[in-house]
């Protein structure tokens, strides 16, 4: 099956400064598709050439079958997006904000006004509907935005960096949300440079920095592409004998290990969901008995770390920028 | 043309919003008349120069109302409003049309009724006329709204914007037969008179006063070129205003 977006060369240059350097991604239908990256590595811009508000430098993106740059109208119908800034005007009521939004994305009378309703209800704003976006709080705002998604159940919603401003409660019931909507057929693209979303969230995860792609692949595939990414200390009743290290060692899968205590060892593995069992075995196999195990697998910020050298708070500090949208 | 529809009823509901704008515009509008036109027509030699100058303003007015789509561009520019409507299932063209008709119809909305006041000051005499003649501003005020979303949209810059609208509404309105005769025009300067034979404001206030009966001071005898010139000009800035905003109009880059 062909994919529901696929970006071509997707470049876009500012004067000099290239915010999206030659972007090949490829989404399927019906996935949440995390764009993951620190602040300034072009994922909003990319997310605006394909919602066709910017146009590309070089290369295109082709969504639902239309290329953004010839058929921009019809690439735009399958859209909706929930934007990292609130774009509200300050002296509108939340509810003809929504209202027109749902009208404008040719929804009946009937459907508007279930919809609404029931998105206002979903985000705690219903009691607020008339009030104006300037009364409205940071976080509110944002949940303003979001829910004019839930109302548009668009085929494709892409939503940018959606529980920035948001506190934990909301976060879970925005990150809920998004999960509702995917349920109902949407494919989400979801631009986050927080680490937790995205692996909490999304089925494949690409992660830009500088403008390019560096990686794209399931949150799983990505933490274990890491070499002895995962950890495994274990503790043992007395000293492990030299041999039953070695049998240890020539497992494939184990990558270093080191004694921290005589009887406590740290093993750097990969896959470490696979080669555990099989350490455990040898133990067992060798009369070395197992105290206590704690398993730790590598962040997706330890992914970023492997593949830039920088962890992502670094990245974000050391990025240029340019004079951008 | 829903969707049309729908940029307009945005556009027309939320003009409704700025009140306190709105009523310092009536304001001064009253004063020109009440004060200005009252007290200057008293010192001008033109024969009723009083109706003459009421006409003139009241051109003045719709001109400035409808310029007034491009500080909406700015603000929503500013707030980011301008990337929202152009991620939204609509065609740039359903969008700038939809802009231009309701700037169009809000600018009529608002001074239609101060235009009322002016036809009772004047006397109409011929209805007929008139309707000719109002509808004709209303393609006026479309107009002038397509080159105000153009020029908003070329530019870019709510500060420059402003410098150049400064210089240009002097010239335009300098230049025009709303504030006096042709001949007078003509007399200080060869150049500034043929100028103001091609000038937009110079038709619409020829066409009003046609339509009110103000006929001494008229430009064109035929107020069918007027009328024409008018549709061209409405029809030329709604094109070049789809042309600008489907290429040039992008989000972000404003100031």
């Amino acid at each position: 099956m062909a994919p529901i977006i696929q970006t071509i060369n997707l470049t876009k240059k500012f004067g000099d400064f290239v915010a999206v350097d030659h972007l090949n991604l490829s989404i399927e239908e019906g996935e949440i598709f995390g764009l993951l990256g620190p602040n300034g590595a072009g994922k909003t811009t990319t997310l605006m050439m394909i919602t066709t508000v910017i146009k590309p430098t070089e290369g295109t993106a082709i969504v639902g079958g239309h290329d953004v740059r010839s058929e921009p109208d019809k690439a735009r119908n399958l859209i909706g997006i929930a934007f990292q800034e609130p774009k509200l005007l300050w002296v509108d009521k939340v509810i003809d904000v929504l209202n027109w939004h749902a009208k404008i994305c040719g929804l009946s009378k009937s459907e508007r006004k279930v919809r609404v309703k029931w998105a206002l209800e979903e985000i705690d704003l219903w009691d607020a509907r008339n009030k104006t976006i300037h009364s409205l709080s940071g976080g509110m705002r944002k949940r303003v935005e979001v829910a004019k998604l839930l109302i548009q159940r668009p085929k494709i919603a892409i939503i940018d960096e959606p529980t920035a401003q948001i506190d934990v409660v909301g976060k879970h019931r925005i990150w809920n949300m998004i999960r509702a909507l995917r349920d109902e057929g949407s494919t989400i693209i979801l631009a986050t440079n927080e680490l937790n979303e995205a692996d909490v969230l999304s089925d494949r995860i690409a992660i830009m920095h500088r403008g390019k792609l560096l990686v794209c692949d399931t949150p799983k595939n990505l933490k274990d592409s890491i070499p002895g990414g995962d950890i495994v200390e274990v503790k043992l009743e007395k000293e492990l004998p030299e041999k039953t290290l070695r049998a240890v060692k020539e497992l494939d899968e184990v990558v270093n290990l080191v004694k921290v205590k005589p009887n406590h060892i740290r093993f750097h593995l990969n896959r470490s969901e696979t080669v555990t069992p099989k350490i455990m075995e040898i133990f067992w196999r060798n009369n070395a008995p197992v105290l206590s195990i704690r398993i730790s697998e590598p962040s997706l910020d330890d992914v970023f770390l492997h593949y830039t050298g920088l962890t992502i708070e670094e990245a974000e500090r050391l990025t240029p920028r340019a004079k951008k949208p | 043309m829903k969707k049309v529809l729908l940029v307009v009823e945005r556009d027309v509901k939320r003009f409704l919003r700025y009140r306190f704008l709105l009523i310092m515009r009536a304001l001064w509008f009253i004063v020109q008349i009440a004060l200005f036109g009252l007290i200057a027509s008293r010192m001008v030699v033109i024969e009723n120069y009083f109706q003459y100058y009421a006409a003139g303003v009241s051109i003045i007015i719709l001109y400035s109302t409808a310029m007034f789509v491009s500080y909406d561009i700015y603000e929503e520019a500013e707030h980011g409003v301008i990337d929202y409507l152009l991620s939204l299932p609509l065609s740039r063209r359903e969008l700038v049309l939809g802009r231009s008709i309701a700037s169009g119809i809000r600018s009529f909305m608002y001074v239609g009724p101060l235009m009322a006041i002016v036809l009772f000051l004047i006397g109409v005499t011929n209805p007929l006329n008139l309707a000719i003649a109002l509808f004709s501003l209303f393609i006026f005020s479309f107009g002038v709204s397509g080159f105000a979303i153009t020029l908003a949209v070329a530019i870019k810059s709510e500060d420059r914007f402003d410098i150049l609208m400064g210089v240009l509404d002097a010239l335009i309105v300098r230049i025009s037969t709303t504030l006096y005769p042709r001949t007078f025009i003509q007399q200080a300067n060869t150049f500034y008179g043929l100028i103001s034979n091609f000038n937009p404001l110079t038709f619409a206030a020829d066409l009003f006063r046609w339509g009110a009966g103000i006929e001494k001071y008229l430009t064109f005898s035929n107020p069918l070129i007027p009328i024409m010139a008018i549709i061209i000009f409405s029809s030329f800035f709604a094109l070049i205003g789809i042309v600008v905003y489907e290429k040039r109009l992008e989000g972000g880059g404003w100031q």
